[in-house]
Formats: structure tokens, sequence, C-alpha cells
């Protein structure tokens, strides 16, 4: 290990959860640097959005351990969850508000949070009850993006959105991370949208929810094509392990895709158990 | 002061907006007219009669001491509904036994007639200013109260998530989520007892004063006056009307702008 100031970190341990006596999570690891994004997938309801909170710190933990060095986190929700009786433009700027910045400021910077996620001034000007869904979903992200967070905690952020404005916010978020070491953590459903911006992608299992597989991707990703994308999505969903956590069913065998002829020793999926999981962390 | 000008400008095109209902009242006129030709007049004076009679009324300054007298009454009455119902409520809303305890309480009193707590207030008052302001505190305290507690219910632990999230100091909390939406459920609360306090006032007057419109209503039955008891009745749905569509109306269009469904 190097001395020098140590890098913002979250961890988590063999923590468990459960809603009365149903368990919904059972011994999560994971670590996330800053800089780093990981990204979570999994068949619904098997307790991602539960981990997210874990994370947060909107949930008392159970059971293990977390660790959370992050100054300044910030969370987009499932839901918008905006204050129907303020403008986009004053939900984008709660955040700002609680951190006592004056109204001028806030307007100007709310303004600006809302121009990278394709808000114009008229939308910002509106109701929530006024928006389309999609617009909704983006105020939401604007109001966590807008705090320049360090950890950024994403719940299905571009579920709602056409394939363009995704594409689009993709990059901002991509550039914004390369700017200012920003670390994310997102839930999604869209395993190409997983690939094409996670180092790391995590597949969990349900019942009780808990992390079955792991890929790793090597090449930053900014240098992703998309056919690299199309390629590493294919090779994890050739995984019969993955497979198997979606409800898929099982491959007739077929030349399976050859996961990245450019990178050398391109990321296997690993299957974990917990005891490897630990192991792999080590290393 | 941003509300008070919106409130004054909005008032011309608010006004326009109102045509149909002056459209009907003249209907409503005509029938009365046509009604009071054929039963004639000992039974149902025709609208003229009663105008003019109003008209002295109000000319006489008769109409404006009697009107501001129950006003008086009423609006004590309220007020005193409003600052305990509305503070009984939430801190009811702020515990669940609290708030399961309440229920029935709040069902019967919702249920009492304002007439039998006027017979109670009779008794403990005497013909003062105290039985009409009881009365009106009475039968409006529950309508709040109920309001109030709703509002304190209903929030939704989303946001208080949210709230958490980003970090909102308790100043913000109150301010921004937990004030304006207790208020939505408060305010259409407190609009409903307005019209309930003045309404009970004026009976209280009636069974129990020596003044107010309500006494004024009683005299002029016991003279057999038709004109001049139809003139009270006017006044007082008149002046529900004006307070209700001058004031209170545009004031609730204001701060339930946020909820307005785009028609
Ligand atoms: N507040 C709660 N009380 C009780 N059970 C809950 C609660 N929240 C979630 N659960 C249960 O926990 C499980 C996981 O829920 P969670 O919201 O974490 O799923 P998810 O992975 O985010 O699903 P999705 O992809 O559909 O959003 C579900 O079975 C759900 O029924
Ligand atoms: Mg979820």
């Amino acid at each position: 290990m190097t001395t020098g100031t140590p890098v913002p970190r979250l961890a988590v341990h063999g923590v468990s959860h459960a809603y009365g006596l149903h368990t919904v999570l059972e011994n999560i690891e994971l670590t996330l640097d800053a800089g780093r994004t990981l990204a979570l997938v999994g068949p619904s309801g098997c307790g991602k959005t539960t981990l997210l909170h874990l994370c947060a710190g909107l949930l008392t933990l159970q059971g293990g351990h977390l660790h959370n060095d992050f100054g300044r986190p910030a969370m987009m929700f499932q839901q918008p969850r905006l204050l129907p009786w303020k403008t986009a433009g004053e939900n984008i700027a709660l955040g700002l508000k609680a951190m006592g910045i004056p109204a001028r400021e806030r307007r100007q910077r709310a303004e600006r949070a809302g121009m990278a996620v394709e808000l114009d001034a008229g939308a910002l000007a509106q109701f929530p009850h006024q928006l389309s869904g999609g617009m909704q979903s983006r105020v939401a992200l604007a109001r966590a993006l807008v705090l320049e967070p360090d950890l950024l905690l994403l719940d299905e952020p571009f579920s709602a959105l056409d394939i363009g404005l995704k594409a689009q916010l993709h990059q901002w978020l991509l550039q914004e991370q390369a700017r200012r070491g920003l670390a994310m953590l997102m839930i999604t459903h869209d395993l190409m949208e997983a690939v094409r911006l996670a180092d790391t992608v995590l597949v969990m299992d349900s019942g009780p929810g808990r992390i079955a597989h792991r890929l790793d991707l090597p090449r930053p990703a900014l240098q992703r094509d998309d056919a690299w994308v199309h390629r590493s999505t294919a090779h994890l969903l050739h995984s019969p392990g993955v497979r198997r956590c979606f409800g898929l069913p099982p491959l007739a065998t077929g030349p399976h895709p050859s996961p990245d002829a450019g990178d050398a020793g391109m990321a296997q999926v690993i299957t974990l158990s917990p005891v490897q999981y630990k192991r792999s962390l080590a290393c | 002061m941003v509300l008070l000008w919106r409130w004054v400008s909005g008032i011309p095109a608010y006004l326009w907006s109102g045509w149909g209902a002056v459209a009907s009242l003249c209907l409503l006129l005509a029938v009365w007219e046509a009604v009071s030709i054929t039963l004639g007049p000992l039974i149902l004076p025709d609208p003229g009669a009663t105008f003019g009679a109003l008209w002295q009324l109000l000319a006489g300054g008769v109409a404006a001491r009697e009107l501001l007298l129950t006003g008086q009454r009423a609006m004590t009455g309220l007020l005193l509904a409003m600052v305990l119902g509305s503070s009984a409520g939430l801190l009811a809303g702020l515990s669940m036994t609290a708030a399961m305890m309440a229920r029935p309480l709040v069902t019967v009193l919702l249920g009492t007639p304002p007439i039998a707590w006027l017979v109670l207030a009779m008794l403990w008052f005497g013909a003062n200013d105290g039985t009409p302001v009881f009365t009106a505190f009475i039968a409006c305290f529950p309508v709040i109260f109920v309001g109030a507690l709703q509002g304190t219910r209903t929030l939704d632990h989303h946001l208080k998530d949210m709230a958490a999230m980003f970090r909102l100091p308790w100043h913000m909390r109150l301010t921004d989520l937990y004030g304006p939406h207790v208020l939505s459920y408060l305010f259409p609360a407190w609009i409903n007892a307005l019209g309930t306090a003045w309404k009970v006032a004026v009976m209280a007057e009636l069974l129990a004063s020596a003044d107010g419109v309500g006494a004024a209503l009683a005299i002029a039955r016991s003279q057999l006056d038709m004109p001049v008891t139809l003139a009270w009745v006017g006044a007082v749905v008149l002046t529900l009307l004006l307070v209700e569509y001058l004031l209170l109306e545009p004031l609730k269009r204001e701060v339930e702008r946020w909820r307005e469904v785009q028609a």
C-alpha cells in the first residue's frame, strides 16, 4: 500500500437485511473507490434498492459492516420523489438550499444542472405534475448532480428515457467522472448500459438477494465503442449462471462470442460463493 | 407581497369567468318572480320588494351593524377553532395512539347536531355573546381537527427519506416539507369551517341573542314581515358568497397552484 491521502471508499462487508421475517439480502460484499463505477443488475425484487438504501444510510444496518468515507453523497431514488408544491427548478435546488447557498446562486446552478439533463427554463418553471415521467426523472437526476457529489447512488436513473437522451447523459456522466473522480453505484435493468458505464458489473440473484456473479471490465469507459459494448454484453449473457439469475432458458450450445478480441486477458464472468468473493476482493 | 399582487391582478379575469354563475342567478330570480306572482306576496314577496327592503337595511346602516356583530361572533368562534383544532390535530397526528383514540371522539363531535350544542350553550352562557361564539367554535372544531390530523398522518415516508438524504435542516423540513403538506389539508378544512361558523352563528343568534343578524331575523319573523325576513336571509347569503368568491376562492387557487389540474 502506498501512503498518501487515502482515496475515499465505500465498503460493504457481510451485510444482511430482513424486513420482518422476510430475508431480503444475505452476506453482501462490495467495495467502491473514488472515480470508479459499480453497476448492480439482477431480477426485479432481489433487493437492489434495499442495498442502495443501506449504502445511503437510510435503513439501519441489521448485520455486517458498512464503511463509507465519502463526504458528499447524493442519491437518485427509483421514483422521482419530487416535492409537488415546488417547481422543477426549486426541486433541483433543494439540496443547495439545505446547504445555505443564497437564492441567486441556487437558481444559476439549478439552471446549469437542468441544462445538463436537457431541461430548459420553461420546464424548470413548471410543477412536477405538469412534467412527463421522463422529465420528472431528469429533475430528480439534476437534483442529485447539482450538489457536485463525490458519491452518486443511482436507482434506475435512465429507465424512463429515450435512447438518444440516454446516450447523451451517459457521455455527460462519464465526463463528469473523469473531471472530478466521482464514484458511482448504479442500479439498472439494462445490461448494455451496465457494460457501457461500469468498471465492475455485479449480478445479483434473488431469494434471498446475494451477489452471484461479477464481471470486471478493464477498458476505460470513455474508450468503449458500440461494438465492444455489444460483444461484452453478449458475453455476459452467455454465462449460464447469469442466465439462471434472470430466469432465462439455457442456451443451445453454439459458438460462444469471443468476448474481446482486442483486449488481452478479457474479463471472465466470475461466479462467486461468499468465500471466493472475499478472496477475489483481497487480490 | 407577490401573493397579494397576484390576487389583485387575478380578479378581473376571475370576474369575467363568473358570467355563467350570473346567468344562472338571473334564472333563479325569474323563477322566484314567477312563483311569487302565483302564490301572492304574503307567502313569497317578489324579488323587487325583497331587494327594496334589503336596500333600506343597507342604506340605514342597520345591515352593516348587525352583519358586523354576527361576523365578529362567527370569526371569534372560527379563530378559536382554527387555533385549537389545528394544533390539537397536529399533535394527535404525531402519535399513532392519540390518532386512534381521537377518531371515535371526533366522530361523536361531528355527528352531534349544532342545535344540540346550542341548547347546552344557552344553559351555560345565557343570552350573551358566549352562546353564538361557543356554538360556532364547537361546530368548526372537529372539521379542522380532522383536516390537521389527516395532514400529519398522510405524509409520505418516501419524502422523509428524501429529506434525510438531501440533509434538510429541521427548519427547512418544516417550511418546505411538513408545512405545505399539512396546509394542503388544513386550508380546505378552514374554508369549510368558515361557512359553518357563519351559518351556525346566525342560528345561535336567532334563538339566543338580542342582537345580530339572527336576532333581526327573529324579530322580522315575529312581525310577519316577509320582505324584511327575506332581505336578511339575502344579506346572510350574499355576505358568504362575497367572502367565498372574492377572497377565498382566488386565495385558494394561489395557495394550491401546484395542484391545479390542467383542464
Ligand atoms: N419497506 C419494505 N417493507 C417490507 N418489504 C419490503 C420493503 N421494501 C422492499 N421490500 C421487499 O424486499 C424485496 C426487495 O425489494 P427491493 O425494492 O430492494 O427490490 P429491487 O431489487 O430494487 O427490485 P426492482 O428491480 O423491481 O426495483 C422485495 O421482495 C420487497 O417485497
Ligand atoms: Mg428497486
